[in-house]
């Protein structure tokens, strides 16, 4: 009997070895090792606030003196206006601007991304206790808290939420659906049959898209949110699931199996989410995510979900996700006329 | 001639595949491919279905090269030997997604499934055929374009007596239409009881091409199952 379960799991084994399910096994550990390295290192530098102050405003000398003899934990940039700061904010250069607050003169009002975030508190804590050292029990220098990315919790991770959603369908589902064909030898009939290899593709195109686009809405009704710039929106959208359908079905491609689809695809779908959605907790990631393609749908969905943003100032975003697309369903027509794997 | 195939070569590595090959067959031959595993048989077959692509040669079907896939495909069925039907759809829906696909009347769905006895199976999943069941409707799906060529890669491969029996009357059938037939096969009786000709493939080349009665006369014959 034990021989027999041996002989069955060694068996179970090569065929995980085969159909390379062991590399993703190989695979987690090594990327949950790499991300975790590429998180920034509690160190006396990247544990500092850093804080955007307005050259125009007269902020009361008490804090920028304070500011000043803390400049071991809060690193000061002079920005020109508020408008500055906000790009600097928005580039995750630093961490808030404090402004002065219209509604409570004399007291000041701190700008972020968000208002439930770890650099807010910092910030917020920071601050009160280099008041209390200077000035003890008196109101607190930060009166008024407002945040870039408005609405909620819910609303913040929607761009994520949405980016995951473009990434199972791309990464996880089309790679699976082509191998299956592949390796059912169904593409082949349907090779049998007048019809184009591109019009195989652009079919496998639109099964993608409408799968995204679904999902999407769907998920958009749920949560009762639609964004300001609706048009720019559904183009992003748009060209987002052509570009992450065609990397899939390219992908695809390159499998014989369902089970090599799987695995490839997991391969491809971590380090696409990931640095993209945890690139706000970390400066390293911030400046490892943008050369993902994940990112160039991220950032626009980010900006046009929370920021009000429009398509206008995003013309590298565009395209950079339709060349990708364009070259990989070049790629899979490629793939296809060789009878790749077939 | 029907099928002109000049030079067609496929080598996978040094030694399996089809050596550069040359024959040409006429218009309602039906011709048994034979060999041991390994031999070629399929390779060949399936470079004329537009499977594989040739390192070399050229083919010329009804006219058309090879290479017009487009125009090819409707001058020849293929017939694999595991039947690649949508499975989880019914016969119907495998038989009308191809019909529709190739431009063929949805008539001529209903004559395939009476002519080759699929009308109580019509609504069944193919997932829950039997293999010959599952060849019959591939062997249909491959004639809805009425392709004057047919290619069919161990038919009656697994298949009980009472179902080899039915393909080899739908082969009968098919060749009295006036279809050109070429099929593979490891079975003395069913080379012997179908073919007008013979073709042995070895190691990639044919070392055999004649008729029946010269084919069973050979030593060929012998060695090859001996």
């Amino acid at each position: 009997m034990m021989r027999n379960i041996l002989l069955l799991a060694f068996n179970d084994l090569a065929i995980a070895l085969k159909n390379k399910t062991i590399l993703l096994v190989l695979f987690i550990p090594l990327f949950v090792f790499v991300s975790l390295n590429l998180l920034d290192k509690p160190n006396a530098e990247t544990g500092k606030i850093k804080i955007g102050l307005i050259q125009d405003y007269a902020y009361p000398p008490e804090i920028t003196r304070s500011v000043k003899a803390a400049e071991k934990f809060i690193g000061v940039t002079w920005v020109q206006n508020e408008e500055q700061g906000l790009h600097l904010l928005k580039e995750h250069k630093i961490d808030g601007v404090l402004t002065g607050n219209d509604k409570q003169p004399g007291s000041l009002a701190l700008l972020v991304l968000k208002k439930e975030s770890l650099h807010t508190i910092a910030i917020v804590q920071s601050f009160s206790a280099l008041q209390k050292a200077a000035e003890g029990d008196r109101p607190s220098w930060i009166s008024d808290i407002r945040s870039l990315h408005e609405g909620g919790i819910q609303r913040d991770t929607l761009p994520t939420w949405i980016l995951m959603i473009v990434l199972l369908v791309g990464f996880i589902i089309l790679p699976a659906q082509v191998a299956e064909e592949k390796e059912k030898k169904l593409l082949l009939a349907l090779l049998q049959t007048p019809i184009h290899e591109v019009q195989w593709l652009i079919a496998k195109l639109i099964l993608g898209m409408v799968l995204i686009i679904t999902a999407i809405l769907f998920l958009h009704l749920l949560s009762n949110f639609a964004p300001v710039h609706l048009f720019d929106y559904i183009a992003l959208i748009v060209a987002g699931s052509f570009c992450f359908s065609a990397y899939g079905i390219f992908l695809g491609f390159l499998c014989r199996s369902q089970a090599s689809a799987r695995t490839l695809g997991v391969i491809f779908y971590l380090p696409h989410l990931l640095p993209s959605a945890m690139a706000e907790v970390s400066q390293k990631l911030t400046s490892v995510a943008p050369f993902l393609p994940s990112y160039q749908l991220y950032e626009p969905l980010q900006s046009i979900l929370l920021e009000d943003g429009s398509m206008a100032n995003m013309t590298f975003d565009w395209v950079y996700l339709l060349l990708l697309g364009s070259l990989m369903f070049y790629l899979s027509w490629l793939l296809m006329k060789k009878r790749w794997l077939m | 001639m029907q099928l002109d195939i000049r030079n067609l070569a496929k080598l996978y590595d040094k030694k399996r595949g089809l050596s550069p090959t040359s024959f040409a067959v006429a218009k309602g031959e039906l011709i048994a491919i034979v060999g041991h595993n390994g031999a070629g048989k399929s390779t060949l077959l399936k470079m004329l279905a537009n499977w594989i692509l040739p390192d070399s040669g050229d083919v010329v079907i009804d006219g058309i090269d090879l290479r017009n896939r487009a125009a090819v495909v409707r001058k020849v069925g293929f017939i694999p030997e595991d039947p690649n039907l949508f499975d989880f759809f019914s016969v119907e829906y495998n038989l009308k997604l191809f019909a529709k696909l190739s431009r063929t009347p949805l008539m001529r769905v209903e004559e395939i499934l009476d002519e080759f006895k699929l009308l109580p199976f019509r609504k069944s999943k193919v997932q829950a055929l039997s293999k010959g069941l599952k060849q019959r409707v591939n062997i249909g799906r491959a004639l809805l374009a009425d392709p004057p060529v047919l290619l069919l890669d161990e038919p009656t491969s697994g298949l009980d007596f009472e179902m080899t029996r039915e393909i080899y009357r739908l082969l009968n059938s098919m060749h009295d239409a006036g279809k050109t037939i070429l099929f593979t096969s490891h079975r003395p009786e069913e080379i012997k009881n179908l073919a007008t000709r013979i073709m042995v493939l070895h190691d990639g080349s044919v070392i055999f091409d004649g008729s029946p009665p010269e084919y069973f006369q050979s030593e060929i014959h012998e060695k090859l199952y001996a």
